[in-house]
């Protein structure tokens, strides 16, 4: 048959086909092996035919009345869109504009938040440590028993000074007690972060629940005469550690507030927005936790000077601070 | 009226299969359910899983680390495939972990634009409330304490409903990130039925169709038709080709009457004469589709009459 004698749809199609064809074994290898490792010349065909393809749908859609055609066309056009726009970036660009300006900008976008994290925290310490002082008892309500290990209020005033300038957990441990702690503090810290969008009540709880342990405990080490050793042995790590859980807590309340205050936008779109900050911070409290499991399991077994510990402590804490407040600044 | 006007209002929303690249030209890519997503996450848990026990098995038998040590990798490696492999895997696989690419689904941005890393690492953080808490709870739930259990099945209830209730099978994650998950298409180029050659010798004489015999149908009785034709080159087995050879004998009895073809048709002749017929009203259809006479079904007079 010849090709003046086809319907004015058949014709369309016959003239097209051999790009969709070309263009379907582009998306193919795009598929497989990714647009980086592709040859310029085949990157640079796929994006054009993609764009001719797009053309030729909409052209066909108004003169075509050729389902096998439209079907073809759809599902071709949508899987050369898919590759055509798919994230181009390295992962390593990635963390590095994170480090330098995303983390920091955020930071500061939201610093509201995150006092208000701090808040809760302290809030929370000031009522376990009032408690304390009011009934012993509470002691137990509050710490679960696998984190205070032995240090109770029945405990000797000797084995609590031991246990924070002992060698309790011999060098070989540290190594795993470090990955245990950073693996539960993160999950903790992402837990916080997450369950702030239910209406912030979940991340505002967990937070000040923290802030009660670290009350009681430090209320205990107080009432025994150790209150200042306490806070060297918990400065090491505890300034970072602390801090990450607040900062997690702020990312949390950020998506709590995006639902209970959209604003003039709705509640999802208020929510996408607050979210571009909000997974920043909780990036960089996953962050510094690695960085305070690092201090808890090193630093604060093996320095022992209570001096030290502090200057290590909020030594970090400082350098913490420098990089939220100066990171990614223009200078002038 | 109220209900009327609903609906009305219902029927002007897009479909949610529809998305808008920057191109402008509305793709189709069908909104991915909850069951197969499902599916999708648990493929996920049950591989990365055999990976890492399986890693961790070769080490214990290699030896080479003390117990401790042991402890250590296992805690990181289970660390690991817990929310990092989801974003990592999303990210280098543009939008799909293993269990996605199995099941043949994607994450694509809501809006048609590319996928941020952004949004997928949001996507994914929210996971650890969303779809692990959840599973654990239900894995955990105690009848001793009565409290503790209804609190964790109203979680569980809010986990599955927010993406059951609205249109996009969105979880929460998928809302703050602005991504929602599809059904990758797959293109199939079948054979253009206008080009086919019939099959007959050339001594026979051809079918005509007059102008007003190819008014009766629309678009939609003519892909069936289409159908139909395609259907018949797949090679049959003899029982179902009996069936069809007398389908298509109504078929072909039927079309004569409505379109009034006086001339009989012989049964060598059917397949040839539903061929013809395709060809003419194809073209006649789509000649009257560029004038902006767009006919959808056989009642496309009383449609346009209507509004």
């Amino acid at each position: 048959m010849d090709s003046q004698d086809l319907i004015r749809s058949a014709r369309f199609r016959k003239e097209r086909e051999a790009d969709w064809q070309r263009l379907e074994t582009l998306v193919r290898t795009a598929e497989s092996k990714g647009l980086q490792r592709m040859a310029f010349a085949d990157a640079r065909d796929l994006a054009e035919l993609y764009r001719q393809a797009t053309t030729s749908l909409a052209i066909a859609r108004e003169i075509s009345l050729d389902k096998a055609l439209l079907t073809y066309l759809e599902a071709l056009t949508a899987r050369a869109y898919l590759c055509v726009y798919a994230p181009q970036e390295r992962l390593g660009g990635l963390f590095g504009r994170f480090l330098k300006r995303g983390a920091p900008e955020a930071m500061r976008r939201s610093w509201k938040f995150i006092l208000l994290g701090f808040l809760f925290m302290t809030l929370g310490a000031l009522a376990g440590y009032l408690l304390y002082f009011e009934n012993n008892d509470w002691f137990y309500v509050f710490m679960p028993s696998e984190m205070a290990s032995g240090r109770s209020p029945n405990a000797t005033t000797e084995s609590l000074r031991s246990s924070i300038y002992g060698h309790d957990s011999g060098t070989s441990g540290l190594g795993s007690f470090a990955a245990y702690l950073f693996s539960h503090n993160t999950r903790i810290a992402i837990f916080v972060f997450g369950l702030g969008v239910f209406a912030c009540a979940p991340a505002i709880l967990l937070t000040f629940y923290n802030g009660l342990i670290l009350g009681a405990f430090f209320a205990l080490h107080v009432d025994r005469g150790l209150g200042v050793d306490l806070a060297g042995w918990l400065s090491v790590h505890g300034v970072t550690e602390l801090s990450a859980v607040c900062i997690a807590c702020g990312g949390g309340l950020k998506l709590g507030s995006a639902v209970l205050f959209p604003g003039n936008r709705t509640r999802a779109d208020a929510l996408r927005h607050a979210g571009r900050d909000a997974v920043k911070l909780a990036l960089v409290a996953a962050l510094m936790l690695v960085a305070a499991a690092l201090l808890e399991s090193f630093a604060r077994q093996l320095v022992q000077d209570m001096t030290s510990r502090f200057v290590i402590g909020w030594g970090v804490g400082a350098l913490w601070l420098a990089w939220f407040a100066f990171g990614g600044r223009r200078l002038r | 009226m109220i209900g009327r006007f609903r609906k009305d209002r219902k029927d002007k929303r897009p479909s949610p299969d529809t998305l808008m690249p920057p191109e402008g030209v509305p793709l189709t890519l069908p909104i991915a359910g909850v069951g197969v997503r499902t599916a999708a996450q648990f493929t996920d848990i049950v591989l990365t899983s055999i990976a890492a026990i399986s890693l961790l098995v070769l080490l214990g038998t290699l030896g080479l680390l003390g117990p401790q040590s042991m402890t250590a990798i296992a805690v990181l490696v289970f660390f690991c495939i817990g929310v990092p492999y989801y974003v990592l895997a999303e990210l280098a696989w543009n939008g799909q972990t293993l269990g996605k690419r199995i099941m043949k689904i994607k994450v694509v941005a809501h809006d048609g634009g590319s996928l941020s890393a952004h949004s997928l690492v949001l996507r994914n953080l929210m996971k650890e409330a969303e779809v692990f808490l959840p599973g654990t709870l239900l894995l955990t739930l105690d009848t001793a304490s009565p409290l503790e259990t209804a609190a964790s099945l109203i979680w569980i209830a809010i986990a599955l409903l927010v993406p059951l209730c609205n249109r996009y099978r969105r979880r929460l994650g998928d809302m703050m990130a602005g991504t929602h998950v599809i059904h990758l298409p797959v293109p199939i180029l079948l054979k253009d039925m206008a080009v086919e050659k019939p099959q007959v010798e050339t001594d026979r004489k051809s079918f005509v169709f007059l102008s007003h015999q190819l008014d009766h149908y629309g678009a939609f009785e003519l892909q069936t038709l289409e159908t139909l034709l395609r259907s018949r080159n797949t090679p049959p087995a003899t029982a179902v080709s009996r069936q069809t050879e007398a389908a298509i004998a109504t078929i072909v009895e039927k079309i004569r009457k409505k379109i009034g073809y006086a001339e009989p048709v012989p049964p060598q002749d059917r397949i040839r004469f539903l061929q013809a017929f395709y060809n003419a009203q194809r073209e006649h259809l789509e000649q009257r589709r560029l004038f902006g006479d767009r006919r959808e079904n056989k009642h496309y007079a009383q449609t346009n009459g209507d509004s």
